[in-house]
This record gives structure tokens, sequence and C-alpha cells, in this order.
């Protein structure tokens, strides 16, 4: 059953892994931060990477198809599972946390491209991010 | 041409770590500088909540007009009431309510540090408001929840003053968080996040943000967020603006930008986002505990405000640099 702390560290374990946060996209705050920051700046990477989460979660175009209605259970449910931004040296997987309190969290993990395996380090994320709130 | 419907509130606000380190201090609360330094442990009692202390660190914040650790995690089924309550009355002697929550297999500790932060955090910026009262400190046992992550006194301050300027961003206008809410009805409503028709549903004419928040169980922050951005947007307003006073600083913000966008301008895009790309402490206010400076959030203002005495503000500098000391 592992804290915050252990699973940012299981994520810093992926190969080519550089940096690992969680953040909550509303106000950009990280609540947990492992190894570097993209751009130098903790603070700052944790407040870019929350926009970015915070739009395509919202934007209707990403929701899923099945969703009729029932608006009741939608604070668990989130609309989109994870977002990968690629550049020319990394990675960026970010990967929503699925709370039934009223949280906005999600998983950044930085991975160098070189050394980064893209479908395993999205199969583990899914899995660390379920791990992480449910028993 | 496509119009994409939403409502996009600016970028959320990064704070130059640079400057606040060049005021010596974090600029919220020097009795809180000075007791983190000091690794005490106790309570601080502000006006709008309290802080409680573990060597130093945070490790509980509660403001009454935010929803408590309990609330938020009942209040959406994370946890039965019955196992927050048997945690309590088992544990809370004992100051290990976390602690038992997860070895009782009730929580997940993950689910526990994340709910746990997040209501911290939450309640800390209602705390570290701006007051008008001295605060408090009691030296004492640390708090019955445990220490189940606490967070440096540094982190916090820099974060609530980080949450004005995210509020701020969005629609300047500090005294709307306090008074009761009202829907505009007026045509052209930009598409809304569920969240955020949560809220609207809530929206009566009668309760407060705080209100809104605490009846979805929703972080009282949070549902700063979703109320401002839904000002902005030009769906939600102030229900009695005539009661309004907005403090002296916020005066010619509450006049040019405190009403909704006409409706035949719709209230999407980039141009009409108040506040956008300006620097974060726009109004050229720098932020100090000077309850002037109510930026973010204000307490429910009296109907005729008064003007500023320069004896009170003696009084208040005095204070201030009495408790620097």
């Amino acid at each position: 059953m592992p804290g915050i702390d252990e699973c940012l560290l299981e994520a810093m374990r992926l190969p080519g892994a550089r940096g690992a946060a969680l953040i909550d996209w509303t106000s950009g705050l990280a609540l947990g931060t492992v190894g570097e920051s993209p751009g130098g700046d903790q603070e700052t990477a944790a407040a870019e990477a929350a926009e970015i989460a915070r739009l395509a979660a919202e934007q209707h175009a990403f929701a899923p198809d099945d969703d009729p209605e029932a608006p009741a259970a939608a604070d668990t449910e989130l609309p989109v599972e994870d977002l990968i931004v690629s550049n020319r040296d990394s990675y960026h997987v970010l990967r929503f946390v699925g709370s039934s309190f009223d949280g906005s969290v999600f998983l950044h993990l930085w991975l160098a491209r070189a050394e980064g395996n893209l479908a395993l380090a999205r199969i583990r994320l899914g899995e660390m991010a379920e791990r992480l709130v449910l028993a | 041409m496509t119009v994409v419907r939403t409502t996009e509130p600016p970028r959320l606000p990064v704070r130059d770590k640079a400057a606040a380190r060049a005021r010596g201090w974090g600029g919220v609360s020097p009795m809180l500088t000075r007791l983190a330094a000091e690794r005490a442990t106790g309570v601080l009692v502000r006006e709008h909540g309290t802080l409680h202390l573990a060597e130093g660190l945070v490790v509980q914040a509660e403001s009454r007009h935010a929803p408590g650790l309990g609330a938020l995690l009942t209040a959406h089924g994370t946890l039965a009431p019955e196992a927050w309550h048997q945690a309590v009355n088992e544990a809370a002697d004992h100051h290990r309510v976390g602690r038992h929550l997860v070895d009782a297999g009730h929580l997940p500790l993950g689910a526990l540090e994340l709910c746990h932060l997040a209501a911290l955090y939450d309640a800390a910026y209602f705390v570290l408001a701006p007051s008008s009262t001295p605060p408090r400190f009691r030296y004492g046992p640390v708090h019955w929840l445990g220490s189940v992550r606490p967070v440096p006194v540094e982190a916090l301050e820099r974060e609530t003053l980080r949450r004005r300027d995210v509020l701020h961003r969005i629609w300047p206008h500090p005294g709307m968080d306090g008074i009761p809410l009202a829907r505009t009805h007026l045509p052209g409503t930009p598409a809304l996040t569920r969240r955020q028709l949560a809220v609207l549903e809530m929206v009566d004419g009668v309760r407060t943000a705080t209100d809104i928040a605490r009846a979805l169980g929703h972080l009282a922050f949070h549902t700063l967020v979703d109320v401002r951005r839904l000002t902005a947007a030009g769906v939600v307003t102030t229900a009695a603006p005539a009661r309004v006073q907005p403090p002296p600083g916020g005066t010619r913000i509450a006049s040019d930008r405190g009403q909704p966008p006409p409706p035949d301008q719709p209230p999407t895009g980039h141009a009409q986002l108040p506040g956008r790309g300006r620097p974060p402490q726009g109004r050229g206010q720098p932020h100090r505990p000077d309850p002037a400076g109510a930026d973010g959030y204000a307490p429910p203002v009296p109907a005729e405000p008064l003007p500023p005495d320069p004896h009170i503000t003696l009084l208040k500098r005095l204070r201030d640099a009495l408790e620097a000391l």
C-alpha cells in the first residue's frame, strides 16, 4: 500500500526516468516530486504541466463517447486517462489519478527519450495511479 | 468560423522566489516564520482558523471556510462516516488517527496523504488570509490526526501567495469570495465542465462560495476557482452588489472589471479574460500581511467600511514589526 513518495520512487525506477511529480491541476501545486524537474524549477514545471492537464481534462473533444449523462457519478470518473508529450530528447507522460474525494491530481513522469520505453511507462504509470488511491 | 465556446482561465502563476527571499521572510505571517525557526509544537490561532505545528512543520490546518479532512473523505464515499468516527474515537488520544485509518484497512496510504495535503493547503489558504486580529500561539501537543505528511512553513506560505495570484488572474475581485452568489442568465452561456455545472446548480442568490464547497464536499479553494471562472464567463455574479464595498485598493477594479461582460460580447476567448498576461501583483500592491490588501480572500465586509484611520494603521505596522522581531 504505497504512499506518495513510494509511488514516485517506483516511477523513477522505470528505464530512462529523469523526474516524477504528483500535481494538482486546479491549483498547480506539486504534492510530491522526485528526481529532476523539467526546466530546472519544480514550481514552474508543476504549474505548466497543470495547465496542459487541465485543458485536456476539460475539453469535451477528448472525453469518451460512452458517457451518456449521470453527472452525479462524474466526480470520480476521469474523462482522460493520460497525455503524452514528446520532444527531441524526452517524453512526458501525464497520468490522471482517479480519486473519490474532490481531487484533481495527476502523475507527471519525465523520461529520457534514448532510454525510455513509452509503452512500458504508460502501463506502469496506470498501475501506480490506481494503487495510489485503491487499497 | 468555428467558435470554441469554453472559458479558458489565464495561466497558473509562478511566484518569484528571488523576490520572496529578498524580503527575508515569507511575507504572510512573521510569527509563523519565527515558530518554524524555533521548531515549535502547538497551535497557531488566527482570525480565520488554526495551524497545527509539530517541530516547526505544519501538520494540520483548520478553517471554518474550508471543509475538514473528515468531511472530504466521507462526502463522496471514500470513507464510511462510521469508520471516520471510530478512528477519531479510538486514536485521537494517541494523536494517530491518520495512521489508524490506514492500519485498519479503511483507507490506502496514498489516498490519505492526497486528501490530507489537499485539505491542509485548502484550509491554510484561508487561515493565512489577511486578518485584523493578532495571532496567538499555544504550545502544546501534536494534533489528534497525527503527523501524516508535514509541510514546511515556507512551502505553505509560498503556495498560499501563489493561490491568491491564481484567483486574482482569473477574476480580480477580492471581495467576492465571502458573499452570496447569483446567476446572471445572460445569453450565450459558454460550455461548462461538469464541476462547474455542479457549482452552478448550487448558486441560488444565498449561498457563498464556501457554502457551495461545503454542500458539495468540494475543496474550498477549488470552488473559489470554479466560481471565479464562472464569473469571468459572465455566468455568475455577486448577489447583492449594493452591499459590497470593495476594499480601497479594489475600487478601481470593481468599477471597470467587476461587471460581467456585456451580452453582445461572448464572454470567451483570450481578449475578454481579465488579468491575462498581467504580472502576478497586477494592482501594484505588494503582498503584505495587511488587511487592506485583502487579495484573494476577504472576510465578509461590513456594510459601512471604516475609512483607514492613521492611528490604526500605525498600530498595525507596530504589531507587524513586533511580530517580526
